[in-house]
């Protein structure tokens, strides 16, 4: 992996348990500062955990390892603190107050701030860069759309003036249409912005298309790491998360799968 | 039953056995979380269903059945099927590609092939258009194709119910297996072919019933009998797996256990409990770094218990295998150590009733073999080939010397060719190789079976294994090494899974080395070495340091002109798939001498 990039998020040798059981059995990353990285993985296997695991949200974990923000270890560290030393999370579900309006939705986004000018500048931007929201600013989160919905997550998130912003699966539930919109979004916020992205998603397709690096996540251990280019030619990311067949059976379909090697 | 009295053909075997023990069980599988079971009974009438409708289907006497699959009783059943009316049975690895499948089936001359579910079945239909003499295909697994048509395919189910109401044919099969003679062919045991295309080894009827005979008698004192629960997890197409599987099982009427998968190994050993345990030097060498790290990470109190009981015990083992006097304040310290540590660890590893277990189809460090007696359980190393069915001398309870493959088995001639080669002669030695006369010419000499192993002899006539002959390694100084001895002290270490030793006109020795997956990565945890996968293990330093460590060790045991200067850690595992290593997880060392060729230039640079 590009090693000349400063890293703004790093994660060495976590072990996280929930309960009694062991999600993580070793992880170490990095998120490059300005780059967009991405955990593939399927269901159960620990992407969540990761994010949960960082941002502290689980009690007394991770049980091993560092992880550090920016330089400052903000493992087993309170969620607040992590927050305010500039970590964004947009949870899975997108989680918005349904019972607000989209405006005090954003407004509580910046909770941790008292600087209700700047505040009220950042949500004019948010307005600038999702025109829907805007449009629909004095209406209950709860009534709109899934898409309006995730971008009011993203928007809430950023109230908060992140350097690295983390989202959990953005695409879940999405129309093939606004998947591409929100990614479009994830790209553009790391560009325009400068903030750093880790990406988990479980539409491996999208995220490798605008990650530069990603990790793939199995059974709680990562078994294949690089940049965006190298995972998508390798031969098992192929089958397994990209879904492409080199030797597609003889009968016309197939419901069995080749044993992964990771190589 | 003495020898003479013996019965020398399988279906003769097969028939007084599963007539004596009828309603006791034969086979036992996992289902779906529960343990099935199929008595001798029905071990007989589902064979005899299958033998039926491949009769009716035109099959004769001496024509061949493809099997492909991995271990499961309808795997043994279409075994037993075909050898019972005089056909021959070929096993297919489940691990081989679609190509090493149509290489088995044409050279084999198969009417028939049986394969276990989509996935081998896609196999032969990649390949269908090159072998036409395949008249049906018959599948077990149903799952994903049960709305599949195909003229030449159909399921097991349709081919038992095909046989069940045929019982009008019984008296020709019951003539066909009177009329299977010692000599004729069996099974074909296809070689895994290190080189060239694999070879199909003949065994007779003659060949597999007298070794599973003789391995039941060689040892009195054990008396391997109908009590015994075994549990088949090797291919069932080698022949070590085949023996304890199908021949010594239908000799003693047994249970054997099919596991559920491989992952599940380790369950399925706990709820069976069984009372002999065979497994190839791999299995055995993955127990011990096992125990050894979860030992390592024990409580202070339980660290200390465990070493102190080894150190007994270890002692007390070692005196033992070498006949010396055992005093009885080590005898006290040894039952102690029994008591408190060991038993609760058999019983953890599904081990607390097994009497004495085998490791065999690869040489096995002594050290693992005593540590394994230190803990109560009596591993002993087997010795044979494929071409002598299977052992050819083996330890018994009674004399067993590490580092050595004990006495060879009764009934049988082990001496040495002047260069040093083991030769054996014995009913076990096989027929020759199927249509290759020149190989066959080139491993029977005399009646002498060439093994290709270097081996010696000892004053009490104990056999040990120097190497495999072509492995030898002759250094540019003219030393000879042999790299399985080396080897074998670089896996005994934890962290390290597999070694391969390198040298042969060579200024030095130098090694490959596979890391042990778990147990580096836990020490990698412990140590804070920060890694994302696999192969960042492999190029971190302090990986490096570790195993440099641990070769240094090794290399203290060693003679000079045998310590290895250099080593690389291979950036993978090695997987069957790739060619790396045989069903049986022996390292190709060709193929990864060939593969990794930069690696090893670099070494000696």
């Amino acid at each position: 992996m590009n090693s000349t990039l400063e890293s703004v998020l790093t994660v060495k040798n976590i072990e996280t348990y929930y309960g009694l059981i062991y999600a993580l059995r070793g992880v170490s990353m990095e998120v490059r500062k300005g780059a967009i990285t991405t955990i593939l993985g399927n269901n159960g296997a620990g992407k969540t955990t990761i994010l949960n695991t960082i941002i502290g949200l689980l009690d007394d974990q991770p049980d091993k390892g560092e992880i550090y923000l920016m330089g400052e270890a903000i493992h087993r560290m309170e969620t607040e603190r992590i927050v305010r030393m500039g970590l964004g999370y947009v949870p899975e579900g997108r989680e918005v107050f349904d019972e607000l309006t989209v405006f005090e939705n954003l407004q509580m986004g910046a909770f941790i701030r008292r600087d209700s000018k700047e505040i009220h500048l950042d949500i004019e931007k948010m307005y600038a860069s999702f025109p829907v929201l805007k449009e629909r600013s004095k209406q209950l989160a709860g009534t709109l759309s899934g898409g309006e919905q995730q971008m009011l997550a993203i928007a809430r998130a950023l109230m908060n003036r992140p350097k690295v912003l983390m989202l959990d699966e953005p695409s879940l539930g999405l129309s093939p249409l606004l998947v591409t919109e929100i990614f479009s979004i994830i790209k553009k916020i790391r560009d325009d912005d400068g903030i750093s992205i880790l990406l988990v998603e479980q539409n491996a397709n999208k995220a490798l298309e605008i990650a530069d690096f990603g990790y793939v996540l199995e059974n709680g251990r990562f078994v294949s790491s690089g940049t965006s280019e190298e995972l998508r030619s390798n031969e098992d990311v192929r089958e397994f998360y990209l879904g492409i067949k080199e030797d597609a059976s003889a009968k016309g379909f197939q419901r069995y799968k080749r044993k992964k090697r990771w190589r | 039953m003495t020898q003479s009295e013996q019965l020398h053909t399988v279906p003769a075997v097969f028939l007084k056995t599963a007539t004596a023990f009828s309603e006791r069980t034969a086979m036992r599988q996992k289902r779906l979380g529960v343990w099935h079971d199929i008595t001798w009974k029905e071990y007989e009438s589902q064979s005899r269903f299958i033998s039926r409708a491949l009769v009716a289907r035109g099959f004769k006497k001496g024509d061949t059945v493809a099997i492909l699959g991995d271990n499961c009783p309808e795997w043994v059943l279409i075994d037993l099927a075909t050898q019972r009316i005089g056909g021959i049975s070929a096993g297919i690895y489940a691990t081989n590609s679609a190509e090493q499948v149509k290489y088995v089936v044409t050279h084999s001359d198969a009417r028939f092939l049986f394969v276990e579910n989509e996935e081998q079945l896609d196999k032969w239909l990649q390949i269908q258009d090159q072998t036409p003499k395949i008249e049906a295909v018959f599948f077990w697994d149903k799952k994903g194709l049960r709305d599949f048509n195909h003229p030449k395919i159909l399921s097991l189910d349709k081919l038992w119910e095909e046989g069940r109401s045929q019982s009008d044919l019984d008296a020709a099969i019951t003539k066909m297996e009177q009329s299977v003679s010692p000599d004729d062919i069996a099974i074909l045991v296809y070689t895994s072919g290190t080189t060239g295309d694999p070879k199909g080894a003949m065994l007779t009827h003659r060949n597999v019933t007298w070794i599973a005979q003789t391995i039941c008698d060689m040892d009195p004192k054990l008396g391997i009998s109908e009590n015994e629960e075994v549990m088949s997890f090797l291919p069932l197409c080698h022949i070590f797996e085949r023996l304890f599987s199908v021949f010594i099982h239908i000799t003693k009427g047994y249970t054997v256990n099919f596991i559920e998968n491989l992952d599940t190994i380790a369950d399925n050993m706990r709820e069976i409990s069984p009372t002999v345990g065979y497994a190839v030097p791999r299995i055995w060498e993955k127990y011990y770094s096992t125990i050894y790290i979860k030992m390592s990470e024990a409580t202070f109190f339980k660290k200390w218990l465990y070493k102190m009981a080894l150190d007994w015990s270890s002692a007390v083992a070692e005196k033992k295998i070498y006949g010396k006097e055992v005093t009885g304040l080590q005898n006290l310290k040894y039952a102690i150590s029994k008591r408190l540590v060991f038993d609760k660890l058999r019983e953890r590893l599904g081990m607390e009733r097994m009497r004495i277990a085998y490791s065999g189809a690869a040489p096995i460090s002594p050290k693992i073999l005593t540590f394994f007696h230190a803990i109560g359980l009596n591993l002993v190393e087997g010795y044979g080939q494929t071409e002598g069915s299977g052992v050819a001398s083996g330890a018994r309870s009674e004399s067993f010397k590490p580092g050595t493959v004990g006495l060879p088995i009764p009934g049988s001639e082990v001496k040495l060719a002047t260069d040093g080669e083991i030769l054996v002669k014995s009913p076990a030695v096989f027929k020759g190789y199927y249509k290759n006369e020149e190989a066959t010419r080139e491993t029977i000499q005399d009646g002498w079976l060439l093994s290709g192993d270097i081996g010696e002899i000892d004053e009490d006539g104990f056999l040990k294994i120097i190497d495999r002959k072509k492995d030898i390694i002759i250094t540019a100084g003219g030393k000879n090494i042999a790299p399985q001895y080396i080897e074998n002290k670089l896996k005994f270490s934890p962290y390290i899974n597999d070694a391969i030793v390198i040298g042969d006109q060579r200024k030095f020795i130098s090694a490959i080395i596979v890391l042990d997956e778990e147990n580096t990565i836990k020490y990698a945890q412990d140590n804070k070495i920060p890694f994302s996968t696999y192969a960042d293990l492999t190029v971190s330093k302090e990986i490096q340091t570790l195993i440099s460590n641990e070769v240094n060790k090794v290399n203290k045991e060693l003679a000079r002109v045998e310590s290895v200067r250099e080593f690389r850690i291979l950036p993978k595992k090695l997987y069957e798939e790739d060619g790396e290593v045989t069903p049986t997880m022996k390292v190709k060392r060709k193929f990864v001498n060939e593969a990794y060729k930069n690696l090893i230039e670099e070494m000696y640079a």
